[in-house]
């Protein structure tokens, strides 16, 4: 009888704390009842609001821009690139993209919708279903992986990240062991290649590992006119001729995130075709100071993302 | 109400207030009224949720609860579709009147640039003030569309310029404004590039009771007035000079109706995007079904667009699954394919009198 009764007192109690909520601010403005453990959590990005709640052990149960097979709709499926074929990351989609399923959220039953801070349009229907936590995910305010940071203080997983935070710092001390010597302390400049050559901003967790790995941001936005105009996204373009001109001592480059091959003779080859004679301008492609990186793997504001970044340090080292 | 018969023998109905449509188009309206309504109720079993008919009918009679069929009901599939309805009349009788304005086959809200003024005004907003409250959108988009039509009328010089002036310089307020458009859409982030590309095919994603409680009036102001102003559409058809010597002044007419229209599409734009080639295709269709002439080309026009909306948000909300395709697209790959084949049947008919 005991036990019933300390079962049932645990139980009560383990709902009780499921079903209480708090009011928070979101990055919006918005004054926002959120739970205070949320069970069933709906992102309205993949690469920069999922992947971060996953990382954080919540119970993301869909995703928008995932079909309902749990496949991605667009050309890069950004869970299965960043933590592998997980079946259990077989997350559901909310509708095609640009026509959110309102009937299919509300089928999932989600106690919380977490979505970016330019996606206020969307957030009257989905407030019918959920609270909507709007979250800023934009360069200039955020940096590094500091969207999970965030979300880990919002969403009580303080402690998760901070233990995942721990085993990464471990793996950067231990890379940067392995850097080459005269590379240590340099300038890099990160650029990946879509339609045309973009600087790579600091929203990722490759920045966030590459500058934990001593290096220091190459200022490119003093040397080029792209910057004058607002770009807070992932990366801003450049011109050929502007990338050219440019003069980091180690360039860390990648492909489209869309591209199905990311092998470094790819990149080398939409250089050429786009920069053509940039490994003759640029110094750190002389010296061959250039390390290739997999998009899809590292371009997400997570941990994981940087603990790719550093494998690919790693193997560079090695050459 | 009543029926007579014309000088020409032809049967014509006699509303309350003048107006008077040909028996022919009465009955072609009521036909198209009759399929929104079947096309609407079919609407609300489409969708994710299995919803059948008599389902849907007992939730409409029980009122809004607390279920997962009447959220799929109440909150979610009927204010799509009456706002389909509503966008979809508009931007369609907005079309007919711009075309006899205009007296060009080719105008539209769109070709005028009427549609990528409200655009470009959002566009700005949400690219340089994204923490603007959603409520100052329609505003915004109002404010643009009523720029680009007070900018054509000064371009335009008010009476003296013909149809075709019109249309040119619409298309150079057009163009030049889907240039601002696209150095905005290159400096915006990827992610907001790509919602904003969702937004700018057309989408009834946001299409709410709130939506529509802020659209209505613009309708229950806009269409009459329309209707009213287009009373003397048979003498625009016939040219300005005609117009002019049958005692219309176009001075006063042309730029009231070009606000109309501005004020009109703006709404529709800030409610669920531009629906391009709707306001150019209804018109014609609806011309196929029944060539009338006057306010009846009018509401057979709102008729057709009303239908094409409703169809369109069906395909888009149950029939494509998984497919992204905003309304906007869906009405072009409905509407288009009959367009096309209407203009043949047509042409095939002229040869076949010649």
């Amino acid at each position: 009888m005991k036990k019933f009764i300390l079962v049932l007192v645990a139980l009560l109690l383990a709902g009780q704390a499921f079903a209480e909520t708090r009011q928070v601010v979101d990055d919006a403005g918005r004054t926002v009842e959120i739970p205070a453990k949320p069970q069933r959590i709906i992102a309205l990005h993949e690469a920069l609001l999922a992947l971060p709640l996953i990382e954080l052990g919540l119970d993301v149960v869909g995703v928008y821009g995932r079909a309902d097979d749990g496949g991605s709709q667009i050309d890069v499926d950004f869970i299965k690139s960043v933590f592998g074929d997980d079946p259990a990351l077989r997350i559901a989609g909310i509708g095609p993209i640009g026509n959110i399923d309102l009937e299919k959220v509300r089928a999932l039953k989600p106690d919380l919708i977490i979505g970016m801070g330019q996606q206020q349009a969307q957030v009257q229907a989905l407030s019918a279903i959920a609270p909507v936590y709007l979250q800023a995910t934009m360069a200039g305010g955020e940096s590094g992986f500091s969207i999970e940071k965030r979300l880990a203080e919002l969403l009580g997983r303080k402690d998760v990240f901070a233990a995942k935070q721990a085993g990464y710092l471990a793996r950067v001390a231990d890379v940067k062991g392995r850097l080459p010597a005269e590379t240590r302390g340099k300038t890099y400049l990160a650029v990946i290649v879509f339609d045309q050559v973009s600087a790579v901003r600091d929203v990722s967790g490759a920045v966030q590992a590459i500058r934990d790995l001593g290096y220091t941001p190459y200022d490119w936005s003093s040397r080029v006119t792209s910057e004058a105009t607002p770009g807070r996204g992932f990366a801003v373009p450049l011109s050929s001729e502007e990338f050219a001109r440019l003069d980091p001592d180690v360039l860390v480059v990648m492909n489209s995130y869309l591209s199905p091959d990311q092998s470094p003779e790819k990149i080398r080859a939409r250089l050429d075709a786009i920069a053509p004679g940039w490994n003759r301008f640029v110094r750190a492609a002389r010296e061959d100071r250039i390390i290739f990186l997999n998009s899809a793997e590292v371009a997400t504001p997570t941990i994981q993302s940087a603990l790719h970044t550093l494998t690919a340090f790693e193997r560079w080292a090695g050459q | 109400m009543t029926v007579t018969r014309a000088l020409d023998g032809r049967l014509i109905v006699r509303f309350a207030g003048g107006l008077t449509i040909r028996l022919a188009d009465v009955v072609a309206l009521s036909g198209l009224s009759l399929a929104i309504l079947l096309a609407a109720a079919a609407s609300l079993t489409v969708g994710s949720t299995p919803v059948g008919m008599a389902d849907a009918i007992a939730v409409l009679w029980h009122g809004p609860d607390a279920s997962d069929l009447s959220f799929a009901v109440w909150d979610v599939r009927l204010p799509r579709i009456l706002m389909g309805i509503l966008v979809g009349a508009s931007v369609a009788l907005t079309g007919a009147m711009l075309q006899s304005l205009a007296q060009n086959p080719l105008a539209d809200p769109g070709l005028l640039g009427l549609s990528q003024g409200s655009m470009t005004a959002l566009l700005v907003i949400f690219v340089f003030l994204p923490g603007l409250p959603q409520g100052w959108l329609p505003l915004a988009a109002l404010a643009g569309g009523l720029a680009v039509g007070v900018l054509l009328v000064i371009l335009v010089g008010r009476a003296n310029a013909g149809g075709m002036a019109i249309l040119l310089m619409g298309i150079a307020v057009e163009t030049s404004l889907s240039s601002v458009t696209s150095i905005l859409l290159l400096y915006t982030p990827p992610e907001v590039s790509l919602a904003l590309a969702d937004w700018m095919a057309g989408s009834m994603f946001r299409a709410s009771w709130q939506s529509l409680a802020t659209f209505t009036p613009w309708f229950a102001l806009g269409v009459p007035a329309i209707l009213f102003l287009g009373r003397a559409l048979r003498s625009y058809d016939l040219g300005d000079q005609m117009a002019m010597s049958l005692g219309e002044n176009l001075s006063f007419s042309k730029p009231v109706i070009l606000v109309t229209a501005v004020l009109l599409t703006s709404a529709a734009v800030s409610a669920v995007g531009p629906l391009a080639f709707l306001g150019v295709m209804a018109p014609h269709l609806a011309n196929f079904i029944s060539p009338a002439s006057g306010r009846a080309r009018l509401l057979l026009s709102a008729a057709v667009g009303a239908l094409l909306v409703v169809c369109a948000d069906m395909l888009t909300r149950g029939l494509a699954g998984e497919l992204p395709l905003p309304t906007g697209l869906a009405i072009v790959m409905l509407g288009v394919p009959m367009f096309i084949t209407t203009l043949r049947l047509r042409s095939a008919r002229r040869m076949r009198g010649q």
